[in-house]
């Protein structure tokens, strides 16, 4: 017989993504039907009171178990184990004394950069700490007030380091992918963008035709707006102009209202087809413009309808619509949709929805972002739900060929899916359009 | 090695960064490799291929990122010296693991423009002293090099090639030195007979390396040729450019080894002063002779 | 190293999923063990952040705190060396009257009035004070700190601490010596005659000899005190006998008639020296007070009641809790149901980086606070985590020298949840019983919380 099994543990917190990843294997044991694991914020409770859990009054500091199943004690014995493999940090000896704010981890150790992906109305106090202590930061957290992003840029301005952010995705220094970045090889390319999955692309395609990155350094989407007035993309411009290794600045931003100083070394303004501006780039840099990589689908369905968006990145959405210039585009990686719940980028549940509602006879364009911190296996995620779609898939997979959910491999298994695959987000959309 | 009557277990995959000099060998169609040599921090992997670094050093995070390094984010696993592995097609097989790369580090990475006359003149101090100072080799090295004279050069860099004990012989490691600073910084300094002697230098150095001195420092060697090097290497050539201090540069670079680090901080130093008489004398005679 | 220099290394906080991602790139990385602020202070916390003195203000507080350099300077009567009103007593913590005070806090109330002959026998005592006859006002108002209940009379001698760097002073009480002392509420005949004592002959031969050796730095003395196994608030065996070994010939010297009883009186008590290590404390922590802008804590101080907490940039507002029960070892026969909530102004040597925050330095009295040597090196690792600075003097020598945890910061606090280690005497709830225990305490968090929000009104933002 099914029995709920609510419980709040005191004292207990993980990050919202791990305790994700927990319910989703505890819901997945036998005998179990739906497990919420869950900080009891009032957001989370309603999600449990929606799933017809009955709470006990619970404080936002709690731990909410919720279970529901044959089994449901059993996968309290199971959450235990889970909990105690996710530990933030198992001190090796009881007088190890773990950093608590990013202060004191920055006091003992040389970083030379801070990621902040702590809940946004938090998020401040982290970033400050970074800047204070002389460090760059990335504050990969949304939902930070545009005033407090401006204080964070004017002290960084103080203090010589980059804020990039907030609600920024992608950056890569030096190689290391922080966030929602791509394996990429070293190069003369330095990137500045207001716009992480549209860096991911330009990156991707550059790396695809052989040519490297120095740095992507990411500046968050209302870096160039009239309020916070390009104080990091300047920052960052400069920076890359002084840095040996750069040799070709490009600045990826949906139609910046400010437009930042523009550098000593050669410059590209992205366009809003970023294809068009990687062969823009190689061009600048006397590099020969590759095919870009495209599996075509093994057979077509008949296209009666219309053409459908479905994306879980802004930029690449938009640039998609734009190219195509037709068919309903919906960024699902969006505020609206993302609110108490991961980034589309790695919880496949909305897209999935979303596919299962298309009607026969359409062209449904998606895109698949591979990288650091996405989905582990996009294709496992989606090929079933494409397989059984009505409608024709077009797929634009942004990715390196050194990702690691290897590109190959994805493009195979979407292609056996039946969908047509390509790296080039602006050609999936032409040839989307091409079928209507 | 020992026979077990269990199933064969399954591989442990693991990830972890890799010098982009190593990119090509990683990438090509799988290749057989054998251990060469185990240390606490390093394991280094002889693999059967004309390209370099056909040494492959697998490493752990306290170990030095050699231009031919792979820098594991897990332990290294347990072997012997004359395991067999393999590498190619992204992955390397060694022991029980799986490796691929993650990320990859430019072991070359380029230097900021700098003017001739504002270099440092010397690298002082270099403790512990090198190991072979005041050998005649050396000298003759130095001297033909701030000359220009190639035949010079050719001379001592053939004298010096191999010589010394150890896995790196410090005459590799000084040619190292030497090969890297003339190549980035002759380069960043717009001292085009420097690079035009690192050519030289590349040349007869890699011509036999692998006949003529330990495989880990043939390998060493080669990517030195191309100007790739530790990051401790970088940040002296980093620090002579005027980014970051000098000194505390030197010194970390010192403390490499027993006598490598101070091995190629003599190469450095060697490479300076060339680059400085290069640049102070526009036509030296011998030079011109030589071309 | 500028960020562009190479592969960084990397600090995160927050979603794990970014974390592991790094170390599946094999970059080395700091994670900080991130949770959530003290509930409901999320956004008093970034207000407070972002007003734009705070770090400057901090800066220059926890500098003033830490460059102060205490030295005992004489010893005087209360009456002469602080302003006190007539007909006053000073006692610990914040505010308090007597309808709320405890009984320790009473009982010492009543020693102190039949100490100061302004009452017959407890009985009138008792009536002259629950009719406001006599006036009540923390220690802390008057450049002052008391142990316990703290009560300071005008006819008691003060130690007189000044801080030579700034120029203030600080003031203390004598210490009685352990059992039953008016610190904890006793009064009975034994207590009011070594007072009388006190009064007589401890307090003039002291001044005398004080006169003769001239001041006595008392940031030297707690430093090699640390150093020797002292914390400065559960454990003084070393720095009295430093103190004594300054003193003992200037007293011979000034007062040979009553040098031995003296030296004797301090010898026999090892916490001689707490209440000079207080006021010297004291001197530290009111150079950082008052600078606009600065969340440093500059008291922490209880009443027997309230635990209350002061702040630099909010002047002399009180911010308080109730006081809680200590957790510790009890004496004899006496448990968890004798004692008294936590009292005293001897939570300055907290404040100040000593007691609980150098436990580290301390472990002969680990066993009264909760077991193992571990536990004390832990409990002072993790006061780094809500204090501004290591102190450059005050050193630790099992922690390799690392200077003690200093300088409380209330956004810390709210923002880690980790409260002040504070190690106490335990008070019998029954005025007259004196001391039952001695162990840890921990404050109220909305103390701390309730300044933070104090703060909010007072930051200047943009």
């Amino acid at each position: 017989m099914s029995t709920d099994e609510v419980v709040l543990r005191k004292g207990v917190y993980r990050d919202s993504v791990t305790l994700m990843r927990i319910s989703k294997t505890l819901s997945d044991l036998d005998g179990v039907e739906v497990a919420v694991v869950a900080m009891a914020t009032p957001l989370n409770l309603d999600l449990a009171r929606d799933l017809g859990f009955e709470l006990p009054a619970a404080d936002p500091a709690d731990l909410l178990v919720a279970v529901r199943g044959e089994r449901a004690e059993a996968a309290h014995a199971e959450l235990d184990a889970l909990l105690s493999a996710n530990a933030p940090l198992a001190a090796a000896s009881d007088s190890e004394q773990p950093p608590l704010t990013t202060r004191s981890a920055a006091r003992r150790t040389e970083a030379g950069v801070v990621l902040v992906s702590v809940p946004g109305e938090h998020a401040y106090a982290e970033a400050v700490d970074a800047v204070e202590a002389g460090l760059s930061v990335m504050v990969f957290s949304d939902g930070v007030p545009v005033e407090q992003e401006i204080a964070l840029k004017d002290l960084a301005a103080e203090k010589g380091v980059l804020v990039m952010g907030p609600d920024c995705g992608t950056a890569v220094i030096s190689g290391v992918g922080l966030g929602f970045a791509n394996v990429l090889r070293p190069g003369p390319v330095g990137i500045v963008a207001a716009s992480g999955t549209g860096a991911q692309q330009l990156s991707c395609l550059l790396d695809l035709a052989g040519v490297g990155v120095s740095h992507v350094l990411g500046v968050g989407g209302r870096d160039l707006s009239p309020e916070v007035g390009g104080r990091s993309a300047n920052r960052a411009i400069a920076m890359l102009d002084e840095d040996p290794a750069t040799e070709l600045i490009v600045l990826v931003s949906k139609q910046p209202p400010v437009r930042p100083a523009v550098p000593a070394k050669r410059f590209v303004e992205a366009s809003a087809d970023l294809t068009a501006t990687a062969e823009h780039v190689l061009k600048e840099l006397g590099r020969p413009v590759p095919e870009w990589p495209a599996w075509p689908a093994w057979a077509g369905r008949t296209v009666t309808g219309a053409l459908r968006g479905i994306y879980s990145g802004g930029t690449l959405c938009a640039e998609a619509g734009g190219v195509a210039g037709t068919g309903t585009f919906v960024d699902y990686g969006d505020d609206a949709y993302t609110r108490g719940r991961p980034h589309p980028m790695i919880d496949p549940t909305l897209r999935l929805e979303a596919l299962a509602a298309v009607a026969e006879g359409d062209v449904v364009l998606m895109d698949v972002v591979l990288g650091h911190g996405a989905d582990p296996d996009p294709a496992a995620s989606y090929a079933h739900a494409i397989a059984r779609c009505p409608a024709t898939v077009v797929v634009a997979l942004i990715g390196s060929a050194g990702d690691p959910q290897d590109l190959h491999r994805q493009a195979a298994a979407f292609r056996e899916a039946g969908a047509a695959v390509f790296t080039s987000n602006a050609q999936a959309a032409r040839h989307a359009r091409s079928l209507l | 090695m020992t026979v077990s009557t269990h199933p064969r277990r399954a591989r442990t995959h693991v990830t972890g960064a890799a010098s982009a000099a190593v990119r090509p060998v990683l990438e090509s169609p799988r290749r057989r490799a054998r251990v060469l040599a185990a240390f606490p921090t390093g394991i280094y992997l002889e693999v059967r291929t004309d390209l370099e670094p056909s040494v492959i050093a697998i490493i752990t995070g306290e170990a030095t990122r050699l231009p031919n390094s792979v820098l594991l984010a897990a332990d290294l696993p347990h072997v012997t010296v004359g395991d067999d592995a393999s590498v190619g097609e992204g992955t390397i097989e060694l022991g029980r693991l799986s490796l691929r790369a993650r990320r990859w580090w430019d072991p070359a990475p380029p230097l900021a423009p700098v003017d001739p006359v504002r270099l440092a003149v010397s690298l002082d101090p270099v403790r512990p002293a090198p190991g072979l100072a005041g050998h005649q080799a050396i000298e003759l090295l130095a001297e033909s090099c701030a000359r220009g004279w190639l035949l010079g050069v050719v001379t001592a860099a053939e004298q010096l090639v191999g010589l010394g004990p150890g896995l790196t012989p410090s005459g590799d490691d000084v040619l190292a030195g030497l090969l890297v600073t003339l190549r980035h910084l002759g380069k960043s300094a717009g001292v085009e007979r420097a690079v035009w002697l690192a050519d030289w230098l590349a040349a007869t150095v890699t011509y036999d390396a692998r006949t003529r001195t330990t495989p880990i420092s043939a390998t060493l060697l080669h990517c030195a040729a191309r100007g790739e090097s530790c990051p401790e290497v970088t940040g002296v050539l980093r620090a002579l450019t005027g980014r970051g201090a000098l000194e505390p540069a030197v010194s970390r670079l010192c403390r490499l080894g027993h006598t490598s680090g101070a091995d190629l901080a003599q190469g450095v130093g060697i490479g300076l002063a060339t680059i400085r008489a290069l640049a102070a004398a526009p036509v030296p005679p011998a030079l011109a002779g030589a071309r | 190293m500028s960020l562009l220099s190479g592969p960084p290394r990397v600090i995160t906080v927050g979603a794990e999923l970014l974390g592991e991602a790094l170390d599946a790139q094999a970059v080395p990385r700091t994670a900080v063990a991130w949770r959530p602020p003290l509930p409901g202070t999320a956004g008093a916390l970034t207000r407070v952040l972002l007003d734009p003195r705070r770090a400057a203000a901090n800066e220059r507080a926890v500098r003033r705190l830490t460059a102060a350099r205490p030295h005992l300077a004489g010893v005087r009567r209360a009456a002469e060396a602080l302003d006190l009103p007539p007909r006053t007593f000073l006692h610990a913590g914040p505010p308090i009257t007597w309808d709320r005070a405890s009984g320790p806090m009473r009982g010492a109330l009543i020693g102190a009035t039949l100490l100061e002959g302004w009452a017959a026998d407890e009985r009138e005592a008792n009536d002259l004070l629950a009719d406001g006859r006599i006036a009540l006002e923390p220690c802390h108002h008057h450049r002052a700190v008391g142990p316990m209940a703290g009560v300071v009379s005008p006819s008691m001698w003060m130690f007189e601490v000044r801080d030579e760097e700034h120029g203030g002073a600080a003031y203390c009480s004598l210490n009685e010596g352990l059992g039953k002392v008016l610190r904890y509420g006793a009064y009975g005949p034994e207590v009011l005659d070594r007072l009388r004592w006190m009064d007589a002959v401890l307090g003039p031969a002291l001044a005398a000899a004080l006169r003769v050796s001239g001041p006595i730095d008392l940031g030297a003395l707690i430093a090699q005190a640390l150093q020797m196994g002292d914390e400065l608030h559960n454990r003084n065996r070393a720095a009295t006998s430093l103190l004594l070994r300054e003193l003992a010939p200037a007293l011979v010297e000034a007062a040979p008639g009553t040098a031995a009883e003296v030296l004797r009186f301090a010898g026999g008590n090892d916490h001689f020296f707490l209440n000079a290590a207080m006021a010297a404390a004291k001197a530290g922590t009111d150079a950082a007070r008052d600078i606009p802008g600065s969340s440093l804590v500059v008291a922490m101080a209880r009443n027997g009641t309230d635990f209350g907490v002061q702040v630099s940039g909010l002047g002399s507002q009180w911010f308080t809790g109730p006081a809680g029960v200590p957790d510790g070892l009890y004496l004899g026969a006496y448990g968890p149901a004798d004692a008294n909530p936590d009292i005293g102004d001897s939570t300055i040597t907290e404040t100040a980086g000593l007691g609980g925050f150098a436990m580290a330095a301390a472990p002969a009295i680990v066993r009264f606070v909760g077991g193992e040597v571990g536990d004390a090196v832990a409990a002072t690792r993790s006061m780094y985590e809500i204090t501004l600075a290591e102190h450059p003097a005050y050193q630790i020598p099992g922690l390799g020298f690392r200077g003690t945890p200093v300088g409380i910061d209330v956004t810390l606090v709210a923002r880690t949840g980790v409260l002040p280690v504070v190690n106490t005497g335990i008070a019998g709830r029954v005025a007259g019983t004196g001391q039952v225990g001695a162990g840890l305490v921990s404050p109220p968090a909305e103390a701390f919380t309730k300044a933070l929000a104090a703060l909010t009104k007072r930051a200047a933002i943009q």
